[in-house]
Parts: structure tokens; C-alpha cells; sequence
């Protein structure tokens, strides 16, 4: 396989408040490649998005990166080390947004009610590219045409209010892909759409990343997007990455008691009618009261004793598929 | 079985006012000619996108808002068949009981500075039992039957998860023995591991208390674990309503066929060719003619534009709104 264009390395980022420390991100390992999708899946609390925020160097405080390394192969051939480069500027400034697209979950609040979406488009054109007002809005009109949004020489003009969320989401892709990055993260970019929507959304990241051999970058709490879309998978629980590995053998040869439970419990539209669901007993703990040895032990059905004192550390039950948990010895 | 709640021709129609004098422009027809039953103990989901009127639908029964025209019966515990539509504030007071809601968000649909014992026990207090003591008893049943500890009863909201709220928020709409419960959306905010958990609670309660569940959802998947049967609406109208096994088997509206398509599915070995809906939901302002859902309806004909179709039976409990109902062929959700 080709070069990586994004590799995180045992990526910790935590947050110092003053009840404690909460280890949002404890060790997290990963590589993006060009032409491929990486779906980072969990339930709330397990760090996915404090993960996105350590790569683009926004992490609110007290947040901070304690470790870690996230090496970028720069356009020139370069390779920068974003957790050294400092968080506003000049370098960073140019590499988010630049180098690496966003596209968030509400599309509501992300985009401006008071400036019409063609402003905001040219606003982010200009920011990474010189051309003058008028190649901007030409450039504005063709990213809205690409991203399949009807009448672009129109709609450029309306504010955000008037389209519906399916066309806002095709927007801020649209921004996102306006300094043709090559890598784009998707932090839930369907979670609040409908299901048609989220099938249109999806359909278009797809053929975006084919036309362009874009990096993608998924973040999604919905196991049956990450089905659909993810080639690799980095399933997270606690801060921690519990399995990582390719999308079949994640769905279909699950290791970590964690990832098997999770899929169980999806409800399905291929399920009986009125058929109940499997459960994992318990809740997600309190950041705060995060529990000894590894995280997901107190929920465990497989747990032994050797789990409540020590973390288990990563194991490879085959060449790409990688699980943290004591059932497996290397 | 007896019916616990007929809906027939239900609508609900918003006025677009506009100018300084606030004349009506035009209405938002939210609810158009809707009509359901539901049996005690079943469950009917009630699904669409975003803007369907599912909401409206379901806030229209509880007269959260008052309907522009047709019948709500609601059978009473005593055995009365009342028009919910047609009574006053004051009439209604006696049913508000007997009809209850589950909410959607967890964490703004409980008081942050009462107690768990204040919050579920606040509809007894309003509904005349005084004694607190009798109270505690009642609230502490609750708690077992949703199964919290009732070492929580004097806990704030803030101490608990969103499964443990939505917990509380079951025990309080259930202390004063509803016969129908609508739950809006009761799981969509949860996580999946504990959204399982909660959906099995629903069920559990069902059986054990024999409730009627009107349950308004967008999640396909979650109807499909929920329901006995399903009506789909679009721009504020039933398009099929059908038990649970047939709608998804068999579908015989191209809406709810897209729809079923459109669900990703936790299989990465079913990549399927999906049929993707091209456009966005009708603007229920201005309405298409005809048939509302032909603009974005791959097998739509001329016929269509100017046919208004009637909600039809096509097969036994199964009635479709679509002229061509017969004649087309179309995809069920892949079986397993």
C-alpha cells in the first residue's frame, strides 16, 4: 500500500479540570491513505471527537495534547508533526482547511445566519487561494454545482435558513472541499439528517472521494454507516481504542467483547418484529470515575480478574486487525 | 381487544400570516386527513422524515395543541368514548391521566432542581394524593418497575446517565396508570448500548401493564423491535399503514420502499444499491397536485399528478395511498 498521508501515534490527549484529569484521548493509533475511508465509531465519551480536535490543534482548554505524534505528508513531500506546530499559526493556520477539510454534525449552527452561503463559500476560497472576487465566486457557483446542489447561480445568493438541512450539509461540503484538500474528516456529518438525506450524504462523500482520491476520515456513533462507507475501522471506548482493523472483519469476526456486544445490540430492519434486543448491562461511567485496568471491564461479560488491575495492551489476532483485551496473548 | 384510541380524519392546519395587519397568506397543512386506531396493549409507530407531521400528529392527541378538524375517540377507563378534539381545557383535565408522553431528550425534560421523588411523584401530588407518605410508596414502586435503585430517590437529575433520566422519565409518565403512552422519539438521543436496554424496558412494560403505545419515530430499525404496526406519513398523510411483518416484507407505497432502502444496514457484506430520493420532503405550504409525493416518485405517471389517491386496503389491516398500488413490483428490505 501507498504512503500514509496522516499518521497518529499513541495520541493522548487530556482534559485537567479541577475534580480530576479525564483522559479523553488515552493512546490512540491510527494511519489515513489516500482513496480510503477510516471510520472512527463509539458512544459518547469514548473520545472520537477529541481525537478530530487533537488533529487540527482545536482543543479547548483545560484540553491538552500530553503525547503523541500526527505526522502530515505535506504537499511538498514534507512531513509535518501537527501536535509541535503552534495551534494558531501561520503553518496551521494553512493546513486546516487547507490540507485537511471539515465538515461537522449540525449544519445548522456551523454555518452563518447573517451571511449569505455564497459569501461564506468565497470567504473560505480566498482564505487558501489569491484569485480575486470575481474567479472566487465563479469557483463558489462550480463547488455548489459539484456538490449536486440544483440552480447553483442562484442559490449562491440564499442564506442558510432557507435551504433544508440535506442542501446545508451539501454546503459546508462544499466549504470543506473549497481548498481541495486531500484529506477530509467527517465528525457525524449525518446524525441529524433523515435517513433519505443521510443516504444522499453519504452517496456524495463517496463519489467526492473517488473524483478526488480523497483521505476520509469518518466519525460516527451509527454502526450501520460505518458498514456502509468505512474500508478500515477504529472502534473506541473510554478514550482507548479497543479493535481496530478492516470493516469485515470488525462486522464479521469481532474480537473485543466490547465491539461484539455493540453489535449486537444494533437494532435491525432485518430483525423479527417485537424481537428484544441483546443489552450490555450498565451505563458508560463518568468521565471522572473511569474504571481501573481496562475501561470496559465493570460491563463485560468475558471479564477475569487479571482486568480490573491491569490495561490490557494491543494485540494482533492477524497481520491488520488489532484488539486490547487479556482473552487474546500474543 | 378494545379500542383505545380512533383517529379519523384528524388535521391540523398552521396559518402563514403575513404585513403589518397579519392577514392570512395561506396555511402550512401540517395534518391532512389522518386516521388511525389503536387496540389496548399495541403498539403503532407512527414514521416519516422530518416535517411529515408525525410530531403534530401525536400533539393533536394529546391536545398539546388543538386540532383544526376531524375526531380523536378516546376510550376512557370507564368505559365512555370521548372526542378528545372537541372537549375543553377543563373537560380534559379528567383524561390528562390516562393519556401520557415520553420525551425525546432526556436532559431538558427533567426539572434540574427537583428531586427524583419530586419529579415522579408530581403528578400524584397534582392528581389529589396528599400524603406523602403514600407518595414515597408509589414513587418508590415506580422506580423498581422501570428498575432503578430507590436509593436514588433523593438524587437531582444531574447525577444520572441519559439512560437512567429516560428511566425516570418512563416512571413518571406511567404513575398515574395511563392506557395510552406517546413517546416521541424516547431513544433517538441515546446511546446504542443503552438505547437497547430502554427498548426492551418498553416492551417489558407493555406486556407486564398492557399499555397502548403510539410511538413517533424516525429510526426504522427501533420500529421494527417496537411495533405491531406501522404507518408511514408524508407531508402530513398517511401513505401506508400495514402490521409490522408486511410493511417491511412487503411494501406496496414506492415512499415506504425508499424509505426501507435508505437504512444503512450493519453489514458491510450488503452494500446494497440503494434507491436514493432525489429532492427534499414536500413544503407542506404548497403542496404538489395530485399525488404529494410524485415529484420524488420513480414510478410516477401522469395519472399521478392529478389523481389525488385515496388510502386504500390493498391486503387485509394493509391500506396504501397510491393509484398504481397494484400494478407495481417493489423491493422489501433484503432478508437476512
Amino acid at each position: 500500500m501507498a504512503e500514509p498521508i496522516l499518521q497518529v501515534q499513541s495520541l493522548h490527549t487530556h482534559f485537567f479540570a479541577d475534580e480530576g484529569v479525564v483522559r479523553a484521548v488515552d493512546g490512540v493509533s491510527f494511519d489515513l491513505y489516500a482513496g480510503r475511508t477510516l471510520g472512527i465509531v463509539g458512544e459518547s465519551g469514548c473520545g472520537k471527537s477529541v481525537t478530530t480536535r487533537s488533529i487540527l490543534r482545536i482543543v479547548d482548554r483545560p484540553g491538552r495534547i500530553v503525547s503523541g505524534v500526527v505526522k502530515l505528508r505535506r504537499p511538498d513531500g514534507s512531513v509535518a508533526d501537527l501536535t509541535t506546530l503552534e495551534p494558531d499559526g501561520r503553518v496551521m493556520r494553512a493546513i486546516r482547511g487547507g490540507e485537511i477539510g471539515l465538515v461537522f454534525q449540525e449544519p445548522m449552527s456551523s454555518l452563518s445566519a447573517f451571511h449569505t452561503i455564497g459569501n461564506q463559500l468565497q470567504e473560505a476560497i480566498l482564505l487558501h487561494d489569491s484569485i480575486g472576487k470575481k474567479a472566487a465566486r465563479a469557483k463558489a457557483i462550480d463547488l455548489l454545482a459539484m456538490v449536486g446542489i440544483p440552480r447553483p447561480s442562484q442559490r449562491i445568493d440564499a442564506y442558510s435558513f432557507e435551504l433544508s438541512g440535506g442542501l446545508r450539509q451539501r454546503v459546508m461540503i462544499a466549504m470543506a472541499l473549497a481548498a481541495e484538500p486531500r484529506i477530509l474528516i467527517a465528525d457525524e456529518p449525518t446524525t441529524a439528517l433523515d435517513v433519505t438525506t443521510q443516504a444522499q450524504i453519504l452517496d456524495l462523500i463517496r463519489r467526492l472521494q473517488q473524483e478526488r482520491d480523497l483521505a476520509v476520515m469518518l466519525i460516527t456513533h451509527d454502526m450501520g454507516v460505518i458498514a456502509e462507507t468505512a474500508d478500515d475501522v477504529v472502534v473506541m471506548y473510554l478514550g482507548k481504542e479497543v479493535e481496530k482493523g478492516p470493516v469485515d472483519a470488525i462486522f464479521h469476526a469481532p474480537r473485543h467483547p466490547y465491539t461484539k456486544s455493540l453489535l449486537r445490540s444494533i437494532p435491525s430492519v432485518l430483525a423479527e418484529p417485537r424481537s428484544r434486543l441483546a443489552t450490555i448491562s450498565g451505563s458508560i461511567p463518568h468521565p471522572f470515575a473511569r474504571p481501573s485496568g481496562c475501561p470496559f471491564h465493570p460491563r463485560c461479560p468475558d471479564r477475569m480478574d487479571i482486568c480490573q488491575t491491569d490495561v490490557p495492551a494491543e494485540i494482533s489476532v492477524s497481520s491488520d486487525h488489532v484488539t486490547a483485551c487479556h482473552l487474546y496473548v500474543a | 381487544m378494545t379500542r383505545v384510541l380512533d383517529v379519523r380524519s384528524l388535521r391540523k392546519h398552521f396559518p402563514i400570516r403575513q404585513g403589518l395587519l397579519g392577514r392570512t397568506v395561506g396555511h402550512v397543512k401540517a395534518v391532512d386527513d389522518v386516521s388511525f386506531a389503536i387496540e389496548g396493549g399495541e403498539t403503532l409507530s407512527l414514521v416519516g422524515e422530518s416535517g411529515c407531521g408525525k410530531t403534530t400528529t401525536s400533539r393533536c392527541i394529546l391536545r398539546a395543541i388543538k386540532p383544526t378538524g376531524g375526531e380523536i375517540r378516546f376510550r376512557t377507563e370507564a368505559g365512555a368514548d370521548v372526542d378528545v378534539a372537541s372537549l375543553d381545557a377543563r373537560q380534559l383535565r379528567p383524561l390528562r391521566r390516562q393519556m401520557q408522553m415520553i420525551f425525546q431528550d432526556p436532559f431538558s425534560s427533567l426539572n434540574p432542581r427537583m428531586t427524583i421523588a419530586e419529579i415522579i411523584g408530581e403528578p400524584l401530588l397534582v392528581n389529589g394524593v396528599s400524603s406523602a407518605a403514600e407518595r414515597t410508596r408509589r414513587v418508590t414502586e415506580l422506580l423498581d418497575l422501570v428498575q432503578l435503585p430507590s436509593a436514588y430517590l433523593n438524587r437531582f437529575p444531574h447525577a444520572f446517565s441519559g439512560g437512567q433520566r429516560q428511566r425516570i422519565g418512563i416512571a413518571r409518565a406511567l404513575a398515574l396508570n395511563p392506557t395510552l403512552v406517546v413517546a416521541d422519539e424516547p431513544v433517538s438521543a441515546l446511546d446504542v448500548s443503552v438505547q437497547a436496554q430502554i427498548v426492551n424496558l418498553m416492551l417489558d412494560l407493555q406486556d407486564r401493564l398492557g399499555l397502548a403505545y403510539l410511538f413517533v419515530a424516525h429510526d426504522l430499525s427501533v420500529v421494527k423491535h417496537v411495533s405491531h404496526r406501522v404507518a408511514v406519513m408524508y407531508a402530513g398523510r398517511i401513505v401506508e399503514v400495514a402490521p409490522t411483518r408486511s410493511l417491511f416484507d412487503a411494501p406496496r407505497h414506492p415512499y415506504t420502499e425508499a424509505l426501507l432502502s435508505a437504512v444503512p444496514v450493519a453489514d458491510p457484506r450488503r452494500r446494497s444499491q440503494r434507491i436514493v430520493l432525489e429532492g427534499d420532503v414536500a413544503d407542506p405550504s404548497n403542496l404538489p397536485t395530485g399525488c404529494h409525493f410524485h415529484p420524488r416518485c420513480r414510478y410516477a405517471t401522469d395519472k399521478c399528478r392529478v389523481e389525488t389517491p385515496a388510502l386504500t386496503e390493498v391486503a387485509p389491516n394493509h391500506a396504501v395511498r397510491c393509484v398504481r398500488a397494484d400494478e407495481l413490483t417493489l423491493t422489501a428490505v433484503p432478508t437476512a
